[in-house]
């Protein structure tokens, strides 16, 4: 089963390969990229056989942890890790004008993504998280006048990384180690206190640029109104859930105190209300799917905040549901990406591409048959089950967004099929590879209609492994360092020589 | 440096000094108006943090964790945080090459580093491409307000190419 390393090995190798491979022969190159991906979903398939959804622990060159990088494989590693192959190998930027390069950055995205979803490691994430804002700065930055936006993103996401590695730095002063499974081990002496807090918060603010959440989501919506639209749906689909998962591992296995969930609860629901009322004024679709998505990903932390396996449930869920809508909207928008009122009867023109449109709007409102309403059903009940004033304003304010959605949604839809005014040009078609991608969304979205037991059976079982920290510590071994129970460095112990 | 009666006011010294280039580049990210001091203001938030990371596995009477062969006993300074600190900088210095290469696009586009006239530009820009009006004010007086040709953008003491 350690071939699942190769999901990370093979598309960073193939990344320096591109290049070269297509100034020999173009064709090679331009398929190079697309035949490892789909090597990396065929292993991951393969690996999720094998283990039979119990959870293992690779060891790096055979270092034994904490001293060495773990590779901790579970379910929902597992499904991350295809999803990641599935979602790069369907949003792959075939169409570009710089063909090697983009693909060059599109497999390192996907090699650092595959690496997030599988680390157990907190440096080893952080390494990962930069490799990811690399690459994703360069592919927005492919855009036609998108350098204005990506140096602005850059910049917020570096000052992000800052300051995630001081919240590392506070708690390698506090515990001397990095290991997820040791820090686990340590963090109920040495972690719930405000310096775990002031971690966490500082984690939170760094990874979560990424994950749109609250305060450092200012890049979400200028850099999706400017990038290719594929690389806003990679970017808004996936790496902001792998984002999230990262949050949500660092929540069950390091910092799982009270305050914190509090401090999630907060800047997620000010996401939802801030980012659901943006959408509703938004006047052009790109940057109202943006909006729209910061405020999903707010939905996704309120569900997080909720203690224990429910809310890993819920905001599982609903993270999943945005993943399958989102990329689909955004391939939908690259012809309609212009203004709302510019869409007048557009319906004639495209009328599968207004009938999936109409059918991701009601599954992101929530209207019963479709996942989107049980993802969301999930949540309020979650939220309802909690004792405490706060979660029942969380509750108010998601059912209060929900109504807006609704409202922003269904007057684009409406406007889709408008008939009254034959004047105006109706806007161009869909490529055929945008709608035929976003179709093959729409029939995932109906295919979980169909399964929707078995499917939530299984992420209920993931639910319950995730919030297993127990579980977590137990696939780890880790070799008893003389030093690691009371380590402290002398200059915070004050112990000098 | 091995002055046992100033090491915790060194200490303090130190870790004060890490925090404080980390509220400075924070400052001038916000403050700074031109692109090439947000871009350096960054850099000096990344020292600050590389500052702070080598001090969390740093002892004074400890020597370089390096294995000479010999059998040394004597204590040594953590190496982990050390790497890590060498990647962190690594990282750092390629996201910062990074910014200037995209800088530079950007002067290419706009013909200015100024922040928030970049800004400017790349709303009336946004919103040129999808065909609405500039999302404004309601307090702004009406009419068109065509934005300054790129030559007659007010010289700042910030804004002039480096």
């Amino acid at each position: 089963m350690n071939q699942i390393v190769l999901i990370v090995v093979l598309p960073l190798l193939a990344a320096f390969l591109v290049p070269i491979v297509a100034r020999m022969s173009e064709t090679l190159g331009a398929a190079l990229g697309p035949l490892v991906m789909g090597v990396c979903l065929w292993i991951t398939g393969t690996v999720a056989i094998e283990s039979a959804g119990n959870a293992f622990a690779i060891n790096i060159g055979g270092f034994l942890p904490p001293l060495g990088i773990t590779f901790f494989v579970d379910r929902l590693a597992l499904l991350f890790a295809f999803l990641t192959a599935l979602l790069v190998l369907l949003l792959w930027p075939f169409q570009g004008e710089h063909r090697p390069r983009e693909h060059a950055l599109t497999l390192i995205l996907a090699a650092a993504s595959g690496g997030l979803a599988l680390s157990g490691d907190l440096f080893n994430i952080y390494v990962f998280y930069e490799l990811v804002s690399v690459a994703s700065f360069g592919l927005v930055a492919t855009g036609n006048r998108s350098a204005a936006p990506a140096v602005r993103y850059l910049i917020l996401s570096g000052f992000g990384s800052v300051l995630a590695l001081v919240g590392i730095a506070l708690v390698y002063t506090q515990t001397g180690t990095l290991n997820l499974a040791h820090l686990s081990q340590l963090a109920p002496t040495q972690l719930i206190n405000p310096i775990g807090l002031a971690a966490f918060a500082l984690i939170l603010l760094g990874v979560g640029v990424k994950a749109e959440l609250f305060p450092v989501n200012t890049w979400v919506p200028e850099v999706y109104a400017t990038a290719p639209n594929r690389v806003s749906a990679l970017l808004a689909g996936l790496v902001s859930k792998l984002a999230a998962l990262v949050i949500l591992r660092l929540l069950v296995l390091v910092f799982a105190q009270e305050q914190a969930l509090l401090v999630m609860l907060l800047l997620g629901l000010l996401g939802v209300i801030t980012g659901e009322l943006a959408a509703w004024r938004a006047q052009d679709m790109n940057r109202m799917l943006a909006y729209s998505s910061i405020g999903q990903l707010g939905m996704v932390f309120v569900a997080f905040s909720i203690p224990g396996e429910t809310g890993v449930f819920a905001g599982l869920a609903i993270a999943l549901h945005h993943l399958v809508v989102k990329p689909a909207l955004f391939l939908l928008a690259a012809r309609w990406g212009g203004a709302l009122s510019g869409l007048a009867g557009a319906a004639r023109g495209s009328l599968s591409g207004a009938l999936l449109f109409t059918l991701f709007a009601l599954s992101l409102v929530g209207v019963p048959p479709l996942p989107g309403f049980w993802a969301k059903l999930l949540l309020v009940m979650g939220l309802a089950e909690q004792v405490g004033p706060l979660y029942h304003f969380a509750l108010a304010g998601i059912l209060i967004a929900t109504v807006v959605e609704a409202n922003y949604l269904f007057r684009i839809v409406a406007t889709l099929f408008r008939r009254d005014n034959p004047a105006s040009p109706a806007p161009e078609k869909h490529s055929g590879s945008d709608i035929a991608t976003a179709g093959i969304f729409g029939a995932g979205l109906i295919a979980a209609v169909l399964l929707l037991i078995p499917l939530s059976q299984s992420l209920k079982t993931i639910a319950q492994q995730t919030s297993d920290a127990d579980a977590y510590r137990a696939v780890v071994t880790l070799v008893p360092t003389p030093t690691a129970p009371n380590w402290r460095p002398a200059a915070i112990s004050g112990d000098t020589p | 440096m091995n002055l046992p009666s100033l090491d915790v006011s060194l200490d303090l010294i130190l870790y004060t000094g890490a925090f404080g280039l980390i509220v400075i580049g924070a400052a001038g990210i916000v403050l700074a108006r031109h692109l090439f001091r947000v871009i350096l203001a960054l850099a000096i938030a990344e020292a600050g943090a590389n500052l702070l990371l080598v001090l969390s596995g740093y002892r004074w009477d400890a020597i370089a964790p390096i294995l000479m062969g010999s059998e040394s006993t004597a204590p040594m300074v953590d190496p982990v945080p050390q790497a890590m600190v060498l990647t962190a900088i690594v990282i750092g210095v390629g996201v910062q090459a990074l910014a200037v290469g995209l800088a530079m696009q950007v002067k290419k586009t706009y013909g200015t580093l100024d922040m928030s006239a970049i800004r400017q530009r790349l709303e009336a820009d946004i919103a040129g491409n999808a065909g609405i009006a500039t999302t404004g004010s309601q307090d702004a007086p009406l009419g068109e307000r065509p934005l300054p040709p790129v030559d007659a953008v007010p010289a700042t003491p910030g804004s002039s190419t480096p």
